[in-house]
């Protein structure tokens, strides 16, 4: 799933024939200055200015100010940009127009397991949140599009009547077109008004997509955020350029304050690692993982940054038994990312511990075994040990 | 018996590289239970027309590759199933081609990062079809002692020690490729093994789920329990749940899930597979999937590391109840193993094989090139030259800096001598007529021979031969003239006494201001005094020099012509890329330089 920021989702609904108020994504003042002296609307409206980035509750953070005039919103913007929230430094902020509106309505889809749900509500904002009964829905199954009159169903259904039911109607047909033709996996829009003339317009969206259906959407040129409310740290965005690049995956999520590291194998395996640290009281300083046989090198970068983090006591380095990703070319990484670590200084009072199985697990286990003469405090075991029997040895052990 | 994958599956493996490991991973596991391999034919349309080569044990297998899977079944009727090994960008096209076959029942995806929609299309024709959609990202499907999809199971040595050759009573369902090996090892050792192990893909959508492999599991006697392996996200694992609590089921059914590690973790950190995600409402939890399984009266172990004691006890319970006879265990010598290769074995110490060539100068086997044994990288950096890299793989020898010199003169002196001579003609002409570099090169090589350069080697020889056996001048010419013919060495097509050749002037002058002992070009020199006197341009020429300094210098006769082809090999590749860089065009001697002496025009006779 690839979260998309509030610009280019906009410019997606744009694409498909959706209204949306008038907008500009700036990242510096002079570029704003610039955009108001050449676009009547940023003049005559009022606007609105939000951070355009992957943050979670910016209405509280005091990250979206609305009702501005034009100077209001070039001392928004001034403010916003370069402010440092959390790990995150604002780099470009979104200015739109404020629509004089009363009614507010939420129009989404999403994709199931049976197909595309299409939902709507008579009711938008945060009256919706509150009110999530007056969604109605309706299952477009999959490779269909829905049918006017299931369309016309739907928005009577909803509580929509007259010029306005026609016009919602008309306006979830275009999402749901712009749904499929975008490899959209959710798309809300939330609020959608009514302008004087009656029509309506998206002021707010949340937008994924599916990354993997990049391939054929070639002007999909934005990048992807990050989806748990913060932006990608710098070696998570490393280690995501290292993933792009290789044959089969490696992947890192940071989590501040944590102690235990986890450089677990397989997409399946490191999330019982997880929940193995977990239900021992430990706290985890990242997720990691690496699979399908990735390249001794991107173990390498992905070893440097788990080594990296801070305050760590412990390095989980399990795995189950492997298909067919060779343990003793990706332990080789690994082992040299450890060395290179340990000269730093990493490694001093980091307790390791090991569990694999695969192709040249032998040898690969070995390999790691001969790191205790090294000085490395490390423990190493084979596939006769359960899975995650080294996470409970690693959390008793004190 | 098994389900999905059994001993009558045969199958077509659509791609490329990816695919053809597949098959020699299958084919690992049939020569394990002793059958032939069950892979009829590939479809990869680069390659159409092509044969994959596949080892089978101690055999290699020859399989067809066709451009379709149409192509496939008409000729391999019995293919009943399709392995996809296609890219993400490529494959719903080829699965959906494999489905619409009428002779394929199921297809299996390994291919990962399929956009969903694709993913979901392909389910629902399969279902439409009634056919099995299996993936993406699946790492495949194993049933033991029947057959293999895929790589599950990894290597040979991990399908004996799992005792896949033969099958237990349990099955397993999971999204994880390397948990699907885990607990295949698990079931083997904590019970009597497995009977089909099914990687379902780790996707969102994955085009099967759990119920209909239940269904199979529940028809297929000699599966008694069933471990799933799950995972948060979507709701599979609450509908395998709902099946099994809706009745009284055959089958014993085992589950873990996981992702538990979400509830204390920032909301909607995505972990895992694609399909490890929570919905947005908070549906589809670790939890949620563990109570429902608990419900359901399905086993469910607190954690992976207990599932090997729950399948344990199950076990136990299935062999007490008489349901389940235990197998007896293979010993070690009983156990399969597959043939050794060569490398192996000589590993082990106990193949011998005798070497095909030898060779007594360079080893590459290390990271660089040894020369005699000396790393190439030392030899740079301790200032040696190519002159005493000739020295040592020509001759076996550190050459001195002096007689580095002196190769290094002959070498400058010998590199070109202008465009007209035969060897650089022909690969200008080579060139003109846009013959690549180390043909036109080449063909200016093939030149050298007994009138063009190629006297080195003889010379030196004939010289050494009246030095070894102490001849007098005479003698010898007496000696070449009843035995051989003319001198080699001797004689110049334009230089002479009067017009001497600078070259050989340049390379004598500067040896004999050497002061070293040079029996062979003195000998040389005498020669030349006698013969010149008879003819003017029988002098000693440049050949003949180079052949008696070399001689001089300690190098066996058979290496000399290397001097000149080496040394002339630099002013060929001069004179090709010379040519290359004008842009020269196809040339052709012009008629005015040819006498044309054949007969003149007559009438062709009746044939007889």
């Amino acid at each position: 799933m690839a979260k998309v920021l509030e610009g280019p989702g906009m410019g997606l609904l744009k694409k498909w024939g959706l209204l949306t108020p008038n907008y500009v994504v700036v990242s510096s003042s002079e570029e704003f200055d610039q955009l108001a002296q050449a676009n009547d609307w940023l003049q005559k409206s009022k606007l609105v200015a939000k951070a355009h980035e992957a943050l979670g509750s910016r209405f509280k953070l005091g990250l979206v100010k609305v009702g501005l005039d034009l100077a209001g919103t070039k001392a928004a913007v001034k403010d916003m940009l370069g402010k440092q929230v959390e790990s995150v430094t604002i780099r470009e902020v979104i200015v739109s127009e404020a629509i004089d509106h009363t009614d507010e309505y939420y129009a989404s889809a999403k994709s199931t397991r049976e197909g595309v749900e299409v939902m709507v509500a008579n009711c938008g904002g945060i009256e919706v949140e509150a009110n999530w009964d007056k969604v109605k829905k309706i299952l477009v199954d999959i490779g269909e599009v829905p049918t006017d009159a299931a369309l016309a169903g739907l928005v009577k259904d909803a509580g929509f009547s007259g010029d306005t039911a026609k016009k919602m109607a008309e306006f979830l047909k275009k999402l749901y077109t712009c749904f499929d033709n975008e490899d959209a996996q959710y798309l809300e829009i939330n609020p959608a008004v009514q302008n004087a003339a009656g029509d309506l317009i998206a002021l707010d969206a949340v937008t994924l997509l599916d990354g993997d259906a990049k391939f054929r959407h070639k002007d999909w040129n934005f990048p992807f955020a990050a989806e748990f409310g913060r932006a990608y740290t710098k070696n998570e965005e490393e280690v995501m350029a290292v993933d792009a690049k290789v044959k089969g995956s490696v992947k890192l999520i940071e989590i501040p304050g944590g102690n235990i590291a986890m450089l677990p194998a397989g997409g399946g395996a490191s999330v019982y690692y997880s929940d193995a640290v977990v239900a021992r009281g430990g706290k985890l300083a990242n997720y990691a993982e690496y699979s399908g046989d990735p390249p001794d090198w991107a173990v390498e970068v992905l070893t440097e940054k788990v080594c990296s983090l801070p305050g760590i006591t412990n390095i989980i380095v399990g795995g189950a038994i492997a298909n067919f990703t060779d343990v003793l070319k990706t332990f080789g990484g690994i082992i040299k990312a450890f060395r290179k670590a340990k000269a730093e200084g990493k490694l001093d009072n980091v307790r390791i511990w090991v569990r694999r199985g695969g192709p040249n697990e032998k040898q690969g286990l070995a390999a790691m075994k001969a790191l205790q003469e090294e000085g490395f405090n490390i423990e190493v075991f084979d596939r006769t040990l359960p899975l995650t029997d080294i996470v409970d040895m690693a959390l008793s052990k004190k | 018996m098994s389900i999905l994958a059994t001993k009558d599956t045969h199958v077509v493996i659509q791609g490329g590289v990816a695919g053809v490991n597949a098959a020699k991973r299958m084919a690992e596991f049939r020569y394990m239970i002793k059958k032939p391999l069950n892979v009829s034919a590939f479809v990869y349309p680069p390659d159409a027309g092509k044969t994959n080569e596949v080892i089978c044990g101690n055999q290699t297998v020859t399989i067809p590759i066709y451009k379709t899977i149409a192509d496939a079944t008409a000729n391999h009727p019995e293919i009943n199933t399709s392995l996809v090994y296609v890219g993400a960008d490529r494959c719903y096209a080829s699965a959906k081609e494999a489905l619409d076959d009428s002779h394929i029942q199921t297809v299996s995806m390994i291919t990962e990062g399929l956009p969903e929609k694709d993913a979901k299309l392909l389910g629902k024709h399969a279902r439409t079809l009634k056919k099995t959609f299996n993936g993406p990202s699946s790492i495949g499907v194993m049933s033991a002692g029947e057959c293999r999809l895929g790589v599950i199971g990894g290597a040979f040595d991990n399908l004996v020690a799992c005792k896949l050759y033969r099958p237990g009573s349990f099955g397993v369902i999971t999204k994880s490729g390397g948990l699907s090996n885990e607990i295949i090892w698990i079931c083997s050792q904590f019970a009597d093994g497995i009977t089909t192990a099914i990687g379902i893909g780790g996707d969102s959508y994955p085009g099967t789920d759990y119920v209909s492999y239940l269904e199979m599991f529940e028809k297929d006697p000699q599966t008694k329990a069933v471990v799933i392996v799950g995972e948060m996200g979507g709701d599979l694992e609450e509908q395998a749940a709902a099946w099994y609590g809706a009745k009284k089921r055959r089958i014993k059914l085992l589950a873990v899930v996981s992702g538990f590690c979400q509830e204390s973790l920032p909301k909607g950190m995505k972990f895992g597979h694609a399909g490890a995600k929570e919905g947005l409402q908070g549906e589809g939890s670790a939890r949620s999937k563990a109570e429902a399984f608990k419900k359901s009266g399905a086993t469910v172990p607190d954690t992976f590391g207990a599932l090997g004691p729950a399948i344990k006890a199950t076990y136990e319970e299935l062999v007490k109840s008489g349901e389940v006879k235990p197998i007896p265990e293979l010993t070690e010598a009983e156990k399969p193993a597959l043939p050794r290769s060569v490398e192996q074995g000589m590993a082990d110490g106990d193949i011998l094989v005798t070497p095909l060539i030898k060779s007594t100068i360079s080893d590459d086997r290390g990271d660089e090139p040894y020369y005699q044994g000396y790393p190439a990288s030392e030899l740079i950096n301790k200032g040696y030259d190519i002159t005493h890299v000739i020295g040592l793989l020509w001759d076996g020898r550190l050459v001195t800096k002096q007689q580095a010199e002196i190769m290094r003169r002959i070498l400058i002196l010998s590199a070109d001598h202008g465009p007209c001579v035969s060897g650089a003609l022909t690969t200008i002409i080579g060139a003109c007529a846009g013959i690549g570099l180390s043909q036109s090169v080449a063909a200016g090589m093939i030149m050298i021979g007994p009138r063009f350069g190629g006297a080195v080697t003889d010379a030196g020889r004939y010289f050494k031969y009246a030095i070894d056996n102490k001849m007098a001048v005479d003698e010898f010419l007496g000696y070449m003239k009843q035995n051989v013919g003319p001198v080699p060495g001797i004689g110049h097509r334009v230089k002479s006494l009067r017009n001497p050749d600078k070259r050989v002037k340049e390379l004598v002058g500067y040896v004999k201001s050497l002061g070293i002992a040079t029996p062979h070009l003195d000998f040389a020199l005498e020669v030349e005094q006698i013969t010149a006197a008879k003819k003017d341009n029988l002098i000693l020429n440049v050949d003949g020099t180079m052949a008696a300094v070399l001689v001089d210098i300690g190098f066996p006769v058979d290496s000399l012509n290397g001097f000149f082809v080496l040394a002339r090999t630099i002013g060929l590749i001069g004179h090709w890329t010379d040519q290359k860089r004008q842009g020269s065009r196809l040339i052709r001697l012009f008629n005015y330089l040819v006498n044309y002496a054949a007969p003149s025009k007559r009438e062709v006779p009746p044939l007889k």
